[in-house]
Parts: structure tokens; C-alpha cells; sequence
């Protein structure tokens, strides 16, 4: 098992250049840093040719992916537009652990941006999973279990329907009735905005109280897919001879289901949870945009508007790390739950 | 079930944690020492400060700081705060007049403040202007701000209009002289829109080389503002706290918390339920759910103003170039109508490109809707319909025009509104919205580059002052000088002529002379055809008193601001 580790640690490495690779080029003919810099008017010509200079932006592409990758304190760079390199370099590149700097938030480390964001996200998406998994296992498995009966007929029926909705309209329906319109009836009520109520403070409660509409949003809509695969998966189990002889030999109903069936469907889902998890670090987009939840969704998004090329690589290549990692895990686990899987 | 209670507590318990270092630590970014309010930093509860006494607002911004140094943004967003925590040298009232913050009075020719040949100003400071930690604000700051905005090792958002100076000198602690390499007539709209505090600033940059990393571009430790800065929690809000040695007076207000909310719809929300007391960039067709919440609206012209761009150009089309046609738009188009149903009759009908500026003619008024009047002026120019297709057409050219704007959702409105109207009068419209409407000409945007031939938006340069560059000859983008402004491609001497005029003038009596001209021309030559005044629009909570919003600087009364 060692040994595959860290044979499959080191495919990942050109894995990860190429990603970075392809990902540069695109932000760099993607998107336009300088765009904004001039505020509601559009940046200056004089600005835009002094801000190009002194980011590194008049540099080839290649070359601005070699300073991002290995630094350019090797090399110097001319600040002053006066046609003679005479500045030494200050970076260090990703290989040596410098994502380099934000240029919307001007110095800012990306590695601190990202910081500030990750556990914001990581307290949405990984709660949003878990209640998406919970929900989806009870709901796959009861409609399981009852195949064809007006329970389950119904239930398909809602969650298609849930799961054709676009998420910004379940968000904005659940914000307008369970924040202002429970509001206008005198009921207790949610807050529409933010991670809390920042005059009241960053507590566990105003979080928990924060989190409730993005997290149903979230859920409501991912419900379906996550319930619908273990509906089938669960069926196909059900279907085998183990289960037959499990009930023939008069075992529980809960133990056939839950220990005899279950852990035998599980293997599919852990391959669709461990895609899933890494692409929490990413975020919601939509969601965090609209409730103003303070992560890595919302730094994404407002990166790739601003032509952030530093914040939105070190988000992307977060995420791509982060996949590599978890199919390792998910592999791992295979292992654990059918021990006729060995990859040595 | 064993198995799931120890996820659950893992689950909270992670949580816990997650809480614990997501930045909430980050939160307490260091307050000034003396900050009155650093005890409401952590989390308040039921047995601390009487919170309930505090005067409390909380303002809704739909973008978050890039930064809060000056150097670093020319954001709006962030530039507006200068005028809670940092200082403008004088700001502008609701009525576009200045207000002097840190000098005595404006310099003009009348007080000697302007040299004879306009290019030496002189700016004298008051005797009472402190920083934030008590030390007194001096000339030697604003030759340090000069200096930094100078500096190639900063990476500064714009040099505008510092690299217009030849020098900044400071012959006294009281007085700061600014000498232009030229006349520069609208510097009283750029100059000093945030000061550096020397004696912060001046190590640190000294230590580093630059100022692109200091710990003052995101915790600025001193300000010269109404408030102080006291915290900024990334993506989450922002807090200021009354600066009780402000020499205007200390607010009335005593907190200002600034939550940043990037959707538009979730901001009407936060407006509605009340957890904000303060939003801008009000759509039209929100207003009535706001109103019907009791939150009041506030118009504030900040110089913009919808019109269409007529393309003058060699891609333009020929029947543009024709006076009697560009006209002929004009009063085909119902723009009053426009404004009262699209736009909820919540603004007016533009005349000029000045119009709610103080440079506005006030003589001129916008043509009226009058398709007879369009029809002829068409007939006359030579074009008629006469292959029967619909549209006009004239030695085999069909008067079909591209009509061009952003994907602004109330821009496609009008377009299909204009559609109609132009097609009613024998002009086809071929309707384009474009993702880099505003890409200059190098990055081939379609306006720059003269693919449309006209084309609908609305800018301004330096409001209050009304100086554009956008109708000088030697704008007209080309290959060799791709960075022109004036994509519509009017050439016209008499106007290149005036333009130049202005943008030389100090006299304020003779450059508002030269405007009247200008705008008389433009409109009487429909070069540029006015929609609608496009005001910011701002939505006030009525439990906040005494506001005033001034579309130059909004915040510039915010200390007289009152809570009910």
C-alpha cells in the first residue's frame, strides 16, 4: 500500500504542472487585471503601460510562468520604465512555497487571501455534505426498500423537481420568505446576509444561525442525485444472493439493510464523495455570493472577475492537489470496505 | 447509532474549530490604542457595555476593498470611505459646491491662490488639522503623499493627476505649493483625495523600499477622517469608530460597520429586513419594494449621463455623417415616455453631456419626440424607402444601423425600445450587446474599433469638473496611437478647438462660457444624442437623520449624521 502511495504521489507531480500549465495560459487570455484599476473610468493608458511594467505583465506567458513557478529572484526587473533591468526580483515561485501576491489586494500573499477564505468554506460546504449525504442515505434507502410505492413515486417526483431548479432561485425564495417575509408576519425570522451579525460578534451560534439558508439551498437542490444513486445502488445489492441467504437465515431486516446491504452499496458512494470533497475547497459560487458568506466561492469568482491571475492559480491548484489527494483516500478506503481490493 | 453520535461530535466539533481560526482572530486587526470602541471587539453578549446606548449604523457595500490605502485603488467603493476614516482636502456638498476640510479655502486667481499663467497653486492649510493619534497634519505630508504616488517601487493604481506636477514643496508647515508642467483645469476634482500620514508611513517605507506591503494598507492606523478605522474582517464587514479629535466636530454617530454583500438582490434584501441601514446602485425596479419597507431614496448626480454615440467614423455608416439623420434620431426616439415607464419617471430626459453637472447650459432643452419631424428631415437628406423593404435606403445603401451598448439589462430594454421607434420612421436597428463593449481599441472593442455605428452608454471623467477628452481630433484611436477616448470619431475643428480651450482655462466664469459652447455644438450637430440623467441612487434607512448625499463625495456631511 506504501508503495502505491507513493507511486501514485509521484504521477501526480506532472499531473499538477500541466494543470498549472493549461490554467496560466487560460487566466492570462481570459482576463484583463489592469481593466479595473481606474475605478468607474477605464484605466489611464499612462497606468495601464506602467502597471503592466511593474507587475510582469509585458513579459511573455512562458516567462510569467516561470517567475510564477520557480520565482524570479534570480533574475532583476525594470520598475521604473527607464529600459534597464536594474531591480532584483522578490519571488520565489509555487515550487519553493511562494504563490506569489494578490494584485487586486495589492502585497497581500495569495497563501494569506486563501487563509482568510478556507475555513469559512470549509464550515459551509462540509456541513452542506454531511447534511446532503445524511438526507440522501435516508432517502435513497427508505425509497429503496419501498420501490414503486406512492412514497417513492413521490419523492422521485420532488427531487427532480428540487433538483431542476437553479440554485439562485432556491436561495432568493428562501431568503424573501424566511427572512423578510417572516419578518413582515411577526415570526421569528432568519438573517438574510453574512457568516454573522458582525455587531453581535463571530460566535458558534450567530455561524449555526448564518448557516441555515445556505445549507438548505445547498441540500435542497443536491439531494437528488446523492438519494437517486443510492436508491439503485441499494436495489442492485438488495438483489443479490448474500442478501437472499441473510434473510433466509432470518437475520433482522435492520441488519441485512444496514450492515449486509449498505456497506456493500457504500463503495460507488465513497467514489462520488471523494470526487465531491475536494471541490468543497472550492466553494459555492452562487450561494456564497448571494448569502455574502465570506469564502473561497466568492474569492473565485471575484478573482477571475478582477483578472486576479495569482489568487484564482492559487485556488485552482489548491483544488487540483486537494483531487489528487483525495482519490489516494478514496482508494484507501476502497480497500478497507471490500478487502478483495489490493493494489500491491 | 454509536457510530453516528461520534460523527455528529466530530462534525460540531470541527465546526468548533473552523470557527475558532476562520479569521476570527483576523478580526481584532489592531485598533488604534485610544480606540473608544476597541471593547465591543469580541463578541458582545447580555452581560457586557450598555451596547443599546451606542449610536450604530450599518452601511451595505455590493464590492469589497481592494485596499484601504489610496495609492493602491482607485475603487469607488473604497475611495467614498476616505471621507469616514481618511481626508479629502475638501470635499463637495450636495450641491456640488466644495467644502474645504484641510484648507482654509479653494486657491483661485481672486485670492492669489492661482499664479497668472494657471500652472502654480497654492494651498493653505488649517491650523487645527490633527491625525487621528493627535499629531497635527502638515505641508510635509502632502508633499510625502506626492512623493509616494511618484515612486516607481509602488505599484499604484493611477499616478492621475500627481504625474501632471512638476513639483509639490512645502515652504512651510502651513502651506503646500503645486507647480503643473501645464495649465491643469480640472485639478480641484483630483487633487488630494487621501493623505499619508508622514509619520507613520515614512519608516516603513524607508525599511522596505515601498509601501506595496505595509501593514497600513489593510489596518491604517491613523486617519484624518469623521471615524477611525478599527477593523476590517475579510469578505465580512468593516468597522470605524468616531474619532473623537476630529476638528469639524465629533460625530453624532458612534460606530459604522460596513458589510460587504456582492449580490444586488440579496442587498435589497439586507435593506428591507433592516440589516443594513445604507445600499447604492439602486436598481429602478427595486424602489417601490424598498419604499414599501419605509427606506427613503436619494438621488445624487455624479455626472453621468445615458446617451447614444454617433459614429463619425470611416466603418460608420454614411448616413450618419449627415447632420439632418443624426437629428432625425433625436426626435424619433420617445425619451420621455422612456423615462416614465422603464424608469419609473425616477429621473429626467438629458439634454446634454453636462446636464446635473455645474457646467450644465441650462438653455438647452432635449429634442422632442417627433416622428413627422424625423420623417422629413430623413425625405430631405435623401433617404426613402424605395424598394419597399421597410427601411430607408438611399443610392443602394440600406439605413440599417448596428446599435451597440453593454449587456446591462436596462440598456436592452431601451434598445428594443429605440428598435421600434427608429423602425417606425424607416431607420433598421441591428441590436448588439457586447461582453467587452468598454475593451479599448488595442483589445479590439467594438465601440473603439468603430464596428458599431452607434453606440449607448454613459461615462464621466472627474466629476464635478467637466472636463473629457473624448471630443479631441487627436483622440480618434488608431493603430499608431491605439489609447484615444473619443471612439465615436467626431473631427469637428470648432469642437477640437473649444475642448482645447477648457481644458486651459482656471476662470471658472470663462470655462463655463466655453462649455455652453461646447455643449451647443454637440447637441446642435447631434453628435451625441442624451437618454436619461443616470443619478446614483441611494437607499437610506429613515431611522438615519440629517443625510446628505453629494454625487462627488457622498460621505462629506456623514458627521452631522443622527440616528432616531
Amino acid at each position: 500500500m506504501t508503495r502505491y502511495i507513493v507511486r501514485r504521489l509521484l504521477q501526480a507531480i506532472p499531473l499538477l504542472l500541466v494543470i498549472s500549465l493549461i490554467l496560466f495560459v487560460m487566466m492570462q487570455n481570459a482576463t484583463d487585471p489592469l481593466a479595473t484599476m481606474g475605478g468607474r473610468t477605464p484605466t489611464r493608458p499612462e497606468d495601464r503601460a506602467r502597471l503592466t511594467r511593474q507587475l510582469g505583465l509585458d513579459k511573455p506567458v512562458y516567462l510569467q510562468y516561470i517567475y510564477w513557478l520557480i520565482g524570479n529572484d534570480w533574475t532583476k526587473v525594470d520598475l521604473d520604465g527607464d529600459g534597464v533591468a536594474e531591480t532584483p526580483g522578490k519571488r520565489h515561485g509555487v515550487l519553493r512555497g511562494d504563490f506569489g501576491t494578490s494584485i487586486v489586494q495589492t502585497g497581500r500573499p495569495v497563501t494569506t487571501v486563501i487563509w482568510e477564505r478556507l475555513p469559512n468554506t470549509l464550515i459551509l460546504m462540509l456541513t452542506s455534505e454531511f447534511v446532503i449525504v445524511l438526507g440522501a442515505l435516508l432517502l435513497g434507502i427508505y425509497s429503496a426498500l419501498r420501490q414503486y410505492s406512492l412514497f417513492d413515486n413521490i419523492l422521485t417526483g420532488l427531487l427532480f423537481i428540487a433538483y431542476s431548479m437553479p440554485i439562485f432561485f432556491v436561495a432568493l425564495s428562501g431568503m424573501y420568505i424566511f427572512s423578510i417575509n417572516f419578518q413582515r408576519w411577526g415570526l421569528p425570522h432568519l438573517p438574510t446576509v453574512g457568516m454573522f451579525d458582525p455587531k453581535i460578534g463571530k460566535t458558534t451560534g450567530q455561524i449555526i444561525l448564518h448557516m441555515i439558508l445556505p445549507v438548505f439551498s445547498i441540500a435542497f437542490i443536491s439531494f437528488a442525485a446523492y438519494s437517486r444513486y443510492i436508491r439503485s445502488t441499494m436495489l442492485e445489492v438488495l438483489g443479490q444472493d448474500y442478501i437472499r441467504t441473510a434473510r433466509s437465515k432470518g437475520l433482522p431486516k435492520r441488519e441485512i439493510t444496514f450492515v449486509h446491504a449498505l456497506k456493500n452499496a457504500s463503495l460507488p458512494i465513497v467514489t462520488i464523495v471523494g470526487l465531491d470533497l475536494p471541490l468543497l475547497l472550492g466553494g459555492a459560487v452562487v450561494t456564497e455570493r448571494i448569502f455574502a458568506w465570506p469564502g473561497m466561492g466568492r474569492l473565485f469568482l471575484d478573482g477571475i472577475d478582477r483578472g486576479d491571475t495569482p489568487v484564482v492559480m492559487g485556488i485552482l491548484m489548491l483544488i487540483a492537489f486537494a483531487v489528487v489527494i483525495f482519490q489516494i483516500l478514496t482508494d484507501i478506503v476502497y480497500a478497507w470496505l471490500d478487502p478483495r481490493i489490493r493494489f500491491d | 447509532m454509536k457510530h453516528l453520535k461520534t460523527v455528529l461530535f466530530l462534525m460540531v466539533a470541527f465546526m468548533l474549530v473552523l470557527s475558532a481560526c476562520g479569521g476570527g482572530a483576523a478580526a481584532t486587526d489592531a485598533p488604534a490604542a485610544d480606540d473608544p470602541a476597541a471593547a465591543t471587539e469580541a463578541p458582545a453578549s447580555a452581560t457586557e457595555a450598555p451596547a443599546a446606548e451606542k449610536k450604530v449604523t450599518t452601511f451595505i457595500f455590493t464590492q469589497e476593498f481592494d485596499n484601504l490605502n489610496p495609492l493602491y485603488t482607485n475603487q469607488w467603493f473604497t475611495a467614498i470611505t476616505y471621507q469616514i476614516w481618511n481626508c479629502y482636502a475638501w470635499t463637495y456638498d450636495d450641491k456640488n459646491a466644495p467644502v474645504p476640510v484641510l484648507v482654509t479655502e479653494l486657491p483661485s486667481t481672486e485670492n492669489g491662490g492661482i499664479s497668472d499663467d494657471g500652472k502654480t497653486i497654492t494651498f493653505t492649510l488649517r491650523e487645527d488639522i490633527v491625525w487621528s493619534d493627535g499629531t497635527p497634519i502638515t505641508s510635509e505630508d502632502f508633499v510625502f503623499t506626492y512623493n509616494m504616488y511618484m515612486d516607481s517601487a509602488n505599484t499604484v493604481a493611477s499616478q492621475s493627476p500627481y504625474d501632471e506636477m512638476e513639483s509639490v514643496t512645502a515652504p512651510d508647515e502651513r502651506t503646500v505649493v503645486v507647480t503643473f508642467k501645464d495649465v491643469f483645469a480640472p485639478w480641484a476634482a483630483t487633487l488630494w483625495k487621501g493623505i499619508l500620514p508622514k509619520h507613520i508611513l515614512q519608516a516603513e517605507y524607508d525599511a522596505a523600499g515601498s509601501l506595496n506591503e505595509s501593514s497600513y494598507n489593510r489596518t491604517p492606523e491613523v486617519g484624518c477622517g469623521p471615524f477611525n478605522f478599527a477593523e476590517w474582517e475579510a469578505g465580512s464587514f468593516a468597522r470605524f469608530v468616531a474619532n473623537d479629535n476630529y476638528w469639524l466636530g465629533r460625530p453624532t454617530i458612534d460606530e459604522i460597520f460596513i458589510r460587504f454583500v456582492p449580490d444586488d438582490a440579496s442587498q435589497i434584501a439586507a435593506l428591507q429586513s433592516g440589516e443594513g441601514d445604507l445600499g447604492t446602485f439602486i436598481a429602478y425596479s427595486d424602489i417601490p419594494a424598498l419604499e414599501e419597507a419605509g427606506v427613503l431614496m436619494f438621488t445624487a448626480f455624479s455626472g453621468y449621463n445615458e446617451g447614444l454615440y454617433v459614429n463619425l467614423g470611416e466603418k460608420g455608416h454614411p448616413a450618419l455623417k449627415e447632420q439632418g439623420v443624426r437629428q432625425a434620431i433625436a426626435y424619433a426616439i420617445d425619451r420621455e415616455s422612456l423615462v416614465n415607464d422603464l424608469l419609473l419617471g425616477r429621473t429626467g430626459v438629458a439634454a446634454t453631456y453636462w446636464d446635473n453637472t455645474p457646467f450644465v447650459d441650462p438653455s438647452i432643452a432635449p429634442y422632442p419626440y417627433d416622428p413627422a419631424k424625423a420623417n422629413e428631415l430623413l425625405d430631405a437628406a435623401g433617404w426613402t424607402d424605395s424598394n419597399g423593404d421597410g427601411t430607408r435606403d438611399k443610392d443602394g445603401v440600406e439605413l440599417i444601423l448596428k446599435y451597440g451598448t453593454t449587456t446591462r439589462e436596462i440598456r436592452k430594454e431601451i434598445q428594443a425600445v429605440f428598435q421600434q421607434q427608429l423602425l417606425e420612421v424607416g431607420v433598421g436597428t441591428e441590436l448588439i450587446n457586447a461582453e467587452n463593449f468598454f475593451d479599448g481599441y488595442a483589445e479590439g472593442g467594438p465601440a473603439a474599433t468603430g464596428e458599431l455605428d452607434i453606440f449607448e452608454y454613459s461615462t464621466t471623467a472627474n466629476f464635478p469638473d467637466p472636463h473629457t477628452s473624448e471630443w479631441g481630433c487627436d483622440q480618434i484611436p488608431t493603430d499608431d496611437a491605439p489609447d484615444g477616448s473619443n471612439w465615436q470619431a467626431v473631427c469637428d475643428p470648432e469642437l477640437d478647438a473649444l475642448a482645447s480651450l477648457e481644458a486651459t482655462q482656471v476662470d471658472a466664469a470663462a470655462r463655463q462660457e466655453t462649455f455652453y459652447q461646447i455643449s451647443r455644438l454637440i447637441f446642435d450637430q447631434a453628435y451625441w444624442i442624451g437618454i436619461y440623467w443616470d443619478p446614483d441612487i441611494w437607499a437610506v434607512n429613515s431611522r438615519l437623520t440629517n443625510v446628505k448625499i453629494s454625487g462627488a463625495t457622498p460621505f462629506y456631511n456623514i458627521q452631522e449624521w443622527d440616528i432616531k
